[in-house]
């Protein structure tokens, strides 16, 4: 499902060159739950913003579904981001601004729906994360384990192939980690692919698979 | 997606209200002042009451005399007009018109009122559309007779008359008698050719010294069919006004044009080469007016970018492009001009009608008209375009990454 072939990952400033990520080979098959791992700035988030289309590689191939996407247009990439993935971040990146239910619903904006479809398949998200009762709140009425569940509704809200989660628990106690985990695990088990960095062995221990980076390289 | 634009919209001004508020003072007063100032060209140059005509509408209104030695700048005298106006062929009236003079008129109660007086013929009530209250205009016969009869405004038979009627009442005006024939809706002092409080025939001066020259106290007025005819009479009376012989010795030359109001005010009051020009200058006046809170509102707009660097990366990340973020934002500007322009055109009204009330132009008529409102708001959305833009573009060229660890570079 995803391939990543002898990516590198360069970063240049006017004096430095920064070597973020070398000689990566893996490939992640659909239904696998994959998590990365490595110590801070070994390349993971790197790698996720990779695979995630957010960010191109400078050497090498990522393929999603065969197909060759690390050099996209604007609009082609944007719209792989909106149609396969899905993203949940350490620090929820909710907009403050919108109640629970309009936030969940952005993914949907770019997509051509009726106003009815997207409150619906929005509100069954909400639900499924167990937040039906809470879709007129605003983020900063929750918690910080409900504002991550509004933000992986937010993630699934299109019923991505591919959810990728950075270190998603990172801001969360333990119990509300847990939480989160598990709804990571039945998504994976309803047929999501799911990769996610954390630094976390309990959570990673959970996954299908660990991948290692270490200064920019896989150590498998 | 525009329902969630405009919410956002509404919450992203509710968040900053100071910068909210600067931002809409900015846009609120120089839209007021941009429609003060139309409404102030408007009621000059538009076809207003009682000049519903001025499209048709073309005037001498300056007469150069020029010698070796000497030059004399001034109105049209009565001989130009009656040897090169009134000759034009196949145009629908030709009027001559006094400039105005401030007089006094005595009443029977012994008060003394300060009026303006205006001469002219009956032709003058063809071509402008006076609204008569009372009786009606002077007449070719009254005019050729030299009957003292006139035609008075409204404030003016208030003064003179109270409740009663003004028609065939006397009145003595500029040492002389007149029988009042019709009473006008008051005119708006800056309509310059039919402004006055009292009009009577211009054959009642005193004296014929009014009859000779070629310069004078007067203007000439025409009336065409049609606007296209308007480069054919200019040629034709400019030849007529060439082939005039000059009486005075002390000149050569004598050159007067017909032209329209816009015209007589950009090529002789500003001496600015052609009419294109002053309207250039005046709209790179306005844009020039417009661009310093267009500035202030890209800063501002450029800092609440800031603000948001989270919203943007998470829309970029979940498939929005860089055109739909620029749509998005200039969504948002859009609103917060309209509220701005909203308020603009509120308080411009208020302006307006401050200025009607004020008595600061007598018989003002400033009004927000439909064609004012239309420019109001085509004004405010070339602002709301022109100080969204560039801050749009700058959002929507943010790496997703960057703007997602909340580093604008």
């Amino acid at each position: 499902m995803i391939e990543l072939q002898e990516v590198e990952k360069v970063y240049r400033t006017d004096r430095v060159e920064t070597l973020a990520l070398a000689q990566i080979n893996m490939s992640i098959a659909r239904g696998e739950f994959v998590s990365v791992m490595g110590p801070s700035g070994c390349g993971k988030s790197t790698l996720l913003n990779l695979v995630g289309l957010l960010d191109a590689p400078s050497a090498g191939r990522v393929l999603l579904d065969g197909a060759e996407v690390g050099h996209g247009s604007d609009r082609s990439l944007a719209r792989l981001r909106n149609s396969k993935l899905g993203f949940i971040f350490q620090s929820f990146h909710l907009v403050a601004d919108l109640s629970v239910i309009d936030n969940v619903q952005i993914p949907l904006l770019y997509r051509a729906l009726t106003t009815r479809e997207r409150k619906s398949m929005a509100t069954a998200a909400l639900e499924r994360v167990g937040l039906g009762s809470r879709v007129h709140h605003y983020p900063s009425q929750l918690s910080g384990g409900q504002q991550q569940r509004v933000a992986i509704a937010r993630a699934i809200v299109g019923r991505p192939d591919i959810l990728l989660a950075d270190e998603p628990t990172g801001n969360l106690d333990s119990n509300m980690g847990d939480e989160i985990m598990s709804i990571l695990r039945e998504l994976n088990e309803e047929g999501t692919t799911v990769v996610m960095v954390t630094h976390d062995q309990r959570m990673a221990a959970q996954t299908h698979r660990i991948v290692r980076l270490f200064d920019g390289r896989q150590v498998n | 997606m525009i329902r969630n634009y405009l919410l956002i919209a509404w919450k992203v001004l509710l968040r900053r209200k100071f910068f909210t508020f600067v931002s809409l003072f900015g846009i609120t007063f120089t839209i007021v002042v941009l429609l003060v100032v139309t409404a102030l060209l408007d009621h000059i140059f538009a076809p207003h009451y009682p000049e519903s005509n001025l499209g048709r509408t073309l005037g001498v209104y300056a007469v150069v005399q020029q010698g070796d030695q000497s030059k004399r700048t001034g109105f049209a005298g009565y001989t130009l007009l009656e040897r090169a106006l009134r000759q034009l062929e196949n145009v629908e009236q030709t009027a001559i018109i006094q400039a105005q003079n401030k007089v006094a008129s005595y009443q029977d109660d012994g008060r003394k009122l300060e009026l303006f007086l205006k001469r002219t013929d009956d032709a003058f009530w063809r071509i402008m559309t006076f609204d008569f209250l009372e009786g009606g205009p002077f007449s070719a016969s009254d005019y050729e007779q030299a009957r003292p009869v006139a035609v008075i405004n409204q404030s003016t038979a208030a003064e003179m008359f109270g409740e009663r009627s003004a028609l065939g009442q006397s009145i003595d005006v500029d040492n002389q008698q007149f029988r009042v024939v019709g009473v006008v809706r008051d005119v708006p002092f800056l309509r310059v050719l039919p402004y006055s409080d009292v009009w009577v025939p211009l054959t009642t001066s005193r004296g014929e010294q009014w009859r000779e020259g070629l310069s004078g106290s007067l203007f000439g007025i025409v009336l065409a069919h049609d606007h296209s005819d308007f480069p054919r009479l200019k040629r034709e009376f400019a030849g007529r006004v060439a082939q005039l012989p000059i009486p005075d010795k002390e000149f050569k030359t004598v050159r007067a044009e017909l032209r329209t109001l816009f015209e007589f005010v950009a090529l002789d009051l500003f001496e600015i080469g052609d009419t294109s020009r002053l309207r250039m200058v005046i709209a790179v006046l306005a844009l020039m007016f417009m661009a310093l809170p267009a500035i202030n509102l890209i800063n501002l707009n450029l800092s609440r970018i800031m603000e948001r660097l989270s919203e943007i990366g998470v829309r970029k990340a979940f498939g929005a492009t860089s055109p739909t973020l620029i749509g998005q934002f200039l969504v948002e500007n859009v609103v917060l001009t309209l509220v701005g322009g909203a308020a603009g055109l509120l308080f411009a009204g208020l302006v307006l009608s401050a200025l009607n009330n004020s008595g600061f132009i007598p018989s003002a008529a400033f009004s927000l008209n439909f064609r004012i409102f239309g420019w109001g708001l085509l004004l405010t959305l070339v602002f709301a375009v022109v100080s969204g833009i560039y801050p749009a573009w700058r959002m929507s060229r943010l790496h997703p990454i960057e703007a997602l660890k909340g580093d604008s570079r």
